[in-house]
């Protein structure tokens, strides 16, 4: 009798045991699943593929590294992602998908403004949290949308620093050729326009490129007679790759500046190394090994050896919104109430791991319209890459507000 | 089909649509099939000019953009009750489509198709350049649902939207099948089959035409207003000609002149890629080889190929004929 006692008690000890054993790892180490709606094909996708590799990319970091700890339960990320080929109806049914049929609550990527609009548009009434990347459309944080939030500062904010140092160099009359049709670019060279009209300067002609356009001679033959002082080209980067090569193509030997956010072997795929000698880009200070910290350093590195290719300078948006989530889930303490990590997203301070150099606002990450902002720097293509020159002064407190004055 | 058998299979399928919000419990299936019904109005329109007439017109989703401005335009500038600007936006677009159909309808067959092709384009770039009334491609946004029904029913809600789209869409369908069994219809169809004949025994050819024309603008207003205060977003994107073409798809691929073939055609248009996420960047290939085969396979489109197979089924069976 007193054997089987102790027999009864070894085995409950054994059960209690073995149940400790197996159960607390199982417990604490659960999936986290958050969704990318990007531009995997289309013209969208030279900045919308890169994105959603970057995030792909912090996501296996991540979990090498142990996970995202939230309380006592540790979560490893997966990460969905669907293709939005920058169209609004695709960019909301991708999104809905997510929210709807993969219960997913977290959203990031969005690299082009036409779907990011479409979702910013109804996310304010959805149990989620979006994270927008590299559209730059400003409407999409000017709506107060308390669930909604932005890694790369909106174009007019790059514009206006741009049009102070284009002024600065000496030019006096300029002739604009881009993407005039879509809004982002629009911003940007009105607040260009502005800032350089108070040196004195004028924009003599605005010409026109559609986004699959490869063939701008006409627009620069036009340009040629006119005799600009400089060139100033605002669009994507495939049809502004064309507009450097075909400029010198038609003897157009003007200083040629740009905002394009391309990378040196996107363009290499276009144009000569020699054609786009000496090329400004005037853009928020994205990634280029020249400007970027240690951290940006080893994200290069690492995307090349993930992915063979390198990054687009604009990847690391979408990258860095992984760690902000992390930090705000780990801050919030909970994976479910999005109310919570939304708040926790808004008093964040810039993570450690971020790869863009951001600007805090009163301390914060994230201003109260959920923007964020970098500096903005001036790049010039120099022996095949491009080099980071200078920053380019800007004031995210001054331009904070006023995109809180264009709250409706 | 028998024809007796006919009206119990339509109030099937509308009781299936009722009752499907609330069986669905994944709702993003309730998305695609909203988007499905109001590409049903579209593929109804686009059925009266294509399918009825028998002149293919590129512009439908052209003139589907204009009754989304209207009606965005109307409510958010103007500060029109959303019910009036979607109600009003049909009828405008129907007006406009007065002045494209009558340069258009003097031309036949495939200069037809280009110049409403043309016409699209025109709508397209004027959306993307008008910036200071549509603020071009960045777009219009929080662009409003309708106004609470009697103080009850929130359209905010996905499921009240729903049935609101549903009703439409009914409606629609009961006037197309108005419209097909009336004299005009049957004028219509006389003109498709010979216009020369349909001249020549004194129809006033041309009044038809853009009548046709017009009724197939009003059927895009109407779907237009439906998606602008659905999506709370537009831009001009959504209404190039690569629309237009997916509403011929539709009408293509259900059945060209039947009532019930662009319903099958929008879902087929709507759900078909939405399934084919799968093969993700392949998706596109893949849908693209499908329509090709089904248009090869079913040049007459899905409804009567099933027709057919109804006939076998029933003949095995043995229901009485």
């Amino acid at each position: 009798m007193k054997s089987f006692r102790t027999l009864s008690k070894l085995s409950a000890l054994a059960l209690a045991a073995g149940a400790l054993l197996t159960a607390s790892p199982a417990a604490a180490q659960r999936e986290l699943v958050i969704g990318v709606t990007d531009a995997l094909t289309g013209p969208g996708a030279v900045f919308g593929l890169p994105q959603a590799n970057s995030v792909q990319m912090a996501a296996r970091e991540i979990n090498a590294a142990g996970g995202i700890r939230v309380g006592t339960t540790t979560y490893n990320l997966r990460v969905i992602q669907y293709d939005d080929k920058t169209n609004p109806t695709e960019g909301t049914n991708a999104v809905r998908r997510l929210l709807d049929r993969d219960n997913v609550k977290f959203l990031l990527g969005f690299c082009c403004s036409g779907a990011t609009s479409a979702v910013a548009s109804f996310i304010r009434r959805e149990d989620a949290v979006m994270l927008v990347g590299n559209a730059a459309e400003r409407a999409i944080t000017t709506q107060g949308i308390p669930n909604l939030f932005r890694t790369r500062p909106p174009a007019d904010y790059t514009g206006q620093a741009a049009g102070a140092f284009v002024a600065r160099q000496g030019p006096r009359r300029i002739a604009v050729i881009g993407s005039l049709e879509v809004g982002l670019y629009v911003q940007y060279l009105d607040a260009f326009e502005k800032e350089f009209a108070k040196s004195g300067g004028t924009i003599i002609t605005k010409e026109a490129f559609g986004l699959r356009d490869r063939d701008m001679t006409p627009q620069l033959t036009k340009i040629r007679a006119l005799q600009p002082d400089a060139l100033l080209v605002i669009g994507y980067v495939e049809p502004a790759a064309f507009v450097y090569r075909q400029s010198l193509e038609l003897g157009l030997t003007v200083p040629r500046f740009g905002f394009t956010s391309g990378s040196e072997e996107q363009f290499l795929r276009v144009v000569t190394s020699a054609q786009m000698e000496g090329v400004w880009d005037l853009k928020p200070t994205e990634l280029t090994l020249e400007s970027a910290s240690p951290v940006g350093v080893r994200f290069d590195a690492n995307y090349r050896a993930a992915f063979g290719s390198s990054p687009s300078p604009s990847a690391p948006y979408a990258y860095d919104q992984v760690y902000v989530l992390k930090h705000a889930l780990e801050r919030a303490g909970t994976v479910t109430d999005t109310r919570r990590i939304a708040d926790a997203i808004r008093t964040a301070t810039v993570p450690p791991e971020a790869v863009m150099r951001y600007l805090p606002v009163g301390g914060q990450m994230f201003d109260e319209n959920g923007q964020a902002y970098t500096s903005n720097g001036a790049f010039q293509w120099r022996n095949g890459r491009w080099v980071f020159v200078e920053d380019l002064p800007s004031d995210p407190v001054d331009y904070s507000k006023f995109l809180r004055s264009l709250r409706q | 089909m028998k024809r007796a058998l006919v009206p119990l299979a339509v109030l099937a399928l509308l009781a299936l649509a009722i009752a499907a919000p609330q069986y669905i419990t994944v709702r993003y299936y309730v998305q695609l099939i909203l988007l499905a019904m109001i590409w049903t109005i579209m593929a109804h329109g686009q059925n009266i000019i294509q399918g009825m007439t028998g002149y293919v017109s590129i512009t439908q989703a052209g003139l589907m953009g204009v009754g989304a401005y209207a009606s965005t335009l109307l409510s958010i500038r103007l500060g029109w009750p959303v019910w009036a600007s979607m109600a009003i936006a049909p009828f405008i677009t129907a007006l406009f489509s007065v002045f494209v159909g009558y340069p258009s309808l003097r031309v036949k067959g495939h200069y037809f198709a280009i110049v409403t092709l043309a016409f699209n384009m025109v709508i397209f770039i004027v959306l993307m350049n008008f910036t200071s009334l549509t603020r071009g491609e960045a777009g219009i946004f929080n662009i409003q649902r309708p106004e609470p029904l009697f103080g009850l029913v929130d359209f905010d809600d996905r499921v009240a939207y729903y049935y609101l789209v549903l009703t439409v869409a009914v409606v629609m369908t009961a006037l197309t099948w108005l419209l097909m069994r009336s004299s005009i219809g049957r004028t219509l169809r006389a003109i498709r089959q010979n216009e020369n004949l349909a001249s020549a025994c004194g129809v006033a050819v041309w009044k038809y035409k853009l009548f046709a024309f017009v009724a197939s603008a009003f059927y895009a207003g109407a779907a237009g207003a439906l998606y602008a205060h659905y999506i709370g977003f537009i831009n001009p994107e959504t209404f190039g000609v690569a629309q237009s073409l997916d509403a011929i798809l539709a009408v293509i691929l259900g059945g060209t002149g039947t009532l019930f073939g662009p319903v099958l055609g929008a879902f087929a248009v709507v759900f078909l890629p939405e399934y084919l996420r799968i093969a993700e960047s392949f998706r596109l290939i893949v849908y693209g080889l499908l329509l090709v085969v089904a248009t090869i396979l079913m040049p007459r489109g899905a409804l009567p190929l099933l027709g057919r197979a109804w006939h076998a089924a029933a003949r095995r069976l043995g229901f009485p004929k």
